[in-house]
């Protein structure tokens, strides 16, 4: 499975025809083709490109959503 | 726009644009529900899905009313909703509710309204939790929102036999709620 630095994860912001990436727990998540991610952004909150993993805690949802999304790389923890 | 008003609920530290957006982007999953949930009542048809018309129904017009009762308050707040309609679906808070592959299968449409009503519990909790005692206009509209989506979940989820609602379909008038923002 892929290896992500941040900087390679940050180019994965959905922007510009980019794939949408996002990293939470030390794994990375392709949300390109989910609908709440529409151009790499969720809601006005959160983009794509970026480490998650303390975010899911203010969310209204829990970790069954990420589960809906493939996950398709690593982002080691520090 | 409420200028006054507006600005009462800037000074609480609330930011107003991201309050907003929020606010748009449920109007839209509101209406784009109501469309789908048109699609979805007409085929829920036959011995299984004639038992679950009427709440999809109810359902139906209550978030029809929700997107009404959203709209006032967009503006107050200084926003506006987009001009193109397409832009609007596609800015929605909640994925759209479409009919599944086998439009006969009742189950899979109840998932399909389960999980509509699921979405939107869970956005107008986070729009609650956002303005609680700080914009109690919003607050108060989002909580009788949310009051009747609860229910519609509840509805759907005692089909696919996750327990009982506790409680009758609606007896009377719809959106014993939110009815007050739209009379």
């Amino acid at each position: 499975m892929r290896r992500f630095n941040e900087k390679e994860l940050a180019r994965c912001n959905g922007e510009a025809g980019a794939s949408a990436f996002i990293a939470y727990k030390g794994n990375v998540y392709d949300v390109s083709r989910n609908f709440l991610w529409q151009g790499g952004r969720h809601f006005r909150i959160h983009t794509a490109g970026s480490d998650l993993t303390h975010c899911l805690d203010l969310a209204p949802h829990g970790e069954e959503m990420l589960e809906r999304c493939p996950v398709i790389g690593e982002f080691p923890e520090e | 726009m409420a200028k006054v008003a507006r600005e009462m609920v800037e000074k609480t530290g609330i930011n107003l644009d991201q309050l907003v957006e929020l606010l748009v982007k449920n109007a839209a999953a509101e209406l784009t529900t109501f469309y789908y949930y048109t699609i979805l009542r007409a085929n829920l048809i036959g011995l299984e899905g004639e038992g679950i018309k009427e709440i999809a129904e109810t359902a139906r017009i209550e978030d029809r009313n929700h997107f009404e009762a959203l709209v006032p308050r967009i503006y107050e707040l200084g926003g506006k909703l987009p001009e193109d309609m397409k832009v609007f679906h596609d800015l929605s808070a909640c994925p759209p509710a479409r009919l599944p592959k086998n439009p006969k299968d009742v189950k899979a449409m109840l998932k399909v309204l389960v999980e509509a009503e699921r979405c939107a519990v869970r956005g107008y909790t986070y729009i609650c939790n956002l303005t609680a005692g700080k914009d109690h206009r919003t607050y108060d509209l989002s909580t009788a929102i949310l009051n009747e989506e609860i229910e519609h979940e509840s509805w759907f989820s005692e089909f696919l036999g996750e327990g009982p609602s506790g409680h009758f379909m609606r007896r009377g008038e719809t959106s014993p709620f939110v009815g007050k923002f739209i009379r």
